[in-house]
């Protein structure tokens, strides 16, 4: 069949590919100088607590916040905090704020010789209660929901359940590994002794960036082409482009793992597959993951590679009462929760709706007022 | 999305899934272990001599700074152990 195309139809998509290929020549010059970067993590915000390399921040809102109870979000050890606040309109803080939250954040910073000693303790049972009581301070109220992702899904779990005074109303662990026989191909090396954790560890007595950006990269160590291809079919499109960046800038940008942290790890979690027992040693007592009365939601990625949906799934049946425990299966990868279309389509929304259901409603007045759990 | 990126992305599933299944493999990762440590051997065995050369002319080799650096390194950690100690029991005092 011919292709009838009116003069006028014609006219224009010439016109849309001769100003295509001069957005695509001009963001390819962009792209290759470096220049014209997003800003990551541009959300105004304020540093209310430091201890270490450690600190809180709080995210500012222009007019109260709808929810009565602040939400802290804590990251994970091994990759930077900005991920959950990429860049602006795609942004899970921004996100979050604009839906009635009082965001904080917890980021954890860059490790070096200092942090060498850094231990599963030194979070769980220094670095998370101060930054708690901080957050507590900063906004009056009593109770508060933690967000973990991740690795920081963990320690909000040995956190919640560790302290009698943890006043972690909800739960939320995002991409929460438990089962690490589940993980991926580098864990099950270390694990099976293929591969020896203090040959990781470099003279600053932490694991250096390079060594998980290459665990990351051999997921699936091909994909950078589809991704470039993808980028230059693209190039004309400049938020495309800006997204790309970030998204390339924070996979690149990983941060090392803390020396004494990483042995636990590697011992606790991935040789004994301890979490998996529902409870945990550390700091000098037994953590029971059922002790905490926060109602828990574990949110996972149908499609996650990093963090499989098998490796989260058993949170469901060990952490909470079980009268307390919801479950989210959210499409889209590891970083859903954070960036990428489906984030803002369903990861955030549905989020921030189990959030909001489960938190109580400030009236005009600023007066709480108390809904349902 | 165009043809030529679709045969771009099939191709790239096409070669990237038997690598990924290479990379994901026991044999890769026990390859990737006994290549780090022959470097390290090697590295080590190339360090030894420089740092006896250096030694030589009285000068310090990288593996001395390394050294020096190890040790202040766990100096500062132990002066930060022992200011969060007395934090602690200036905290219990008060």
């Amino acid at each position: 069949m011919a292709l009838q195309l009116s003069p006028a139809d014609l006219l224009a998509s010439v016109n849309r590919d001769v100003e295509r290929s001069y957005l695509r020549a001009r963001n390819g010059l962009r792209y290759v100088r470096g220049s014209n970067r997003p800003t990551l993590g541009a959300t105004p915000k304020d540093v209310v607590w430091r201890r270490d390399k450690v600190q809180l921040w709080r995210y500012r809102r222009d007019e109260p916040a709808r929810f009565a109870q602040p939400l802290l979000i804590v990251t994970s050890l091994v990759s930077r905090s900005y991920i959950l606040d990429l860049m602006p309109g795609s942004s899970a803080v921004e996100f979050l704020r604009d839906h009635g939250f009082d965001v904080f954040m917890l980021d954890w910073g860059i490790p070096d010789e200092l942090d060498a000693d850094n231990s599963l303790e030194t979070y769980v049972d220094e670095y998370l209660p101060r930054a708690v009581a901080a957050v507590r301070r900063q906004t009056g109220c009593a109770e508060l929901t933690m967000a973990g992702y991740c690795l920081g899904g963990v320690l909000s779990v040995l956190y919640a359940n560790g302290h009698d005074d943890a006043a972690v109303r909800n739960l939320v662990l995002m991409a929460t590994p438990v089962d690490f026989e589940q993980m991926g191909p580098m864990v099950a090396a270390l694990r099976e002794g293929r591969l020896d954790p203090e040959e990781m560890i470099d003279e600053t007595g932490n694991v250096p960036a390079d060594v998980l950006y290459s665990g990351f990269f051999m997921l699936a160590p091909t994909t950078i082409v589809a991704q470039r291809a993808t980028l230059l079919e693209n190039l004309w499109n400049d938020e495309f482009v800006r997204g790309f960046q970030a998204m390339a800038q924070w996979t690149r940008d990983q941060v090392p793992f803390a020396g004494a942290a990483f042995r636990e790890v590697v011992e606790l979690f991935v040789r004994r597959n301890a979490l998996m027992d529902g409870s945990l040693h550390v700091g000098g007592r037994e953590i029971d993951f059922t002790r905490s009365g926060a109602t828990v939601l574990n949110a996972m990625a149908a499609k996650d590679t990093v963090v499989p949906r098998a490796a989260a799934e058993p949170i469901a049946a060990l952490v909470g009462r079980p009268e307390r425990r919801h479950e989210l299966l959210l499409p889209g990868g590891h970083v859903t929760f954070g960036t990428g279309r489906s984030a803002f389509r369903h990861t955030l929304p549905s989020l921030a709706e189990w959030m909001a259901a489960h938190s109580d409603e400030r009236d005009a007045d600023g007066h709480q007022v108390v809904g349902a759990r | 999305m165009s043809t030529w990126l679709k045969l771009v992305l099939r191709l790239e599933r096409a070669i990237g899934a038997p690598i990924e299944s290479a990379v994901h493999s026991d044999a890769y990762f026990d390859v990737v272990a006994e290549l780090n440590r022959g470097t390290r051997r090697v590295t080590g065995a190339v360090e030894s001599v420089s740092k006896r050369g250096l030694h030589l002319l009285n000068l310090p080799a990288g593996t001395d700074i390394r050294q020096v650096r190890e040790q202040l390194a766990r100096m500062d950690r132990r002066l930060l152990q022992i200011s969060k100690k007395l934090e602690q029991l200036e905290g219990e005092r008060v």
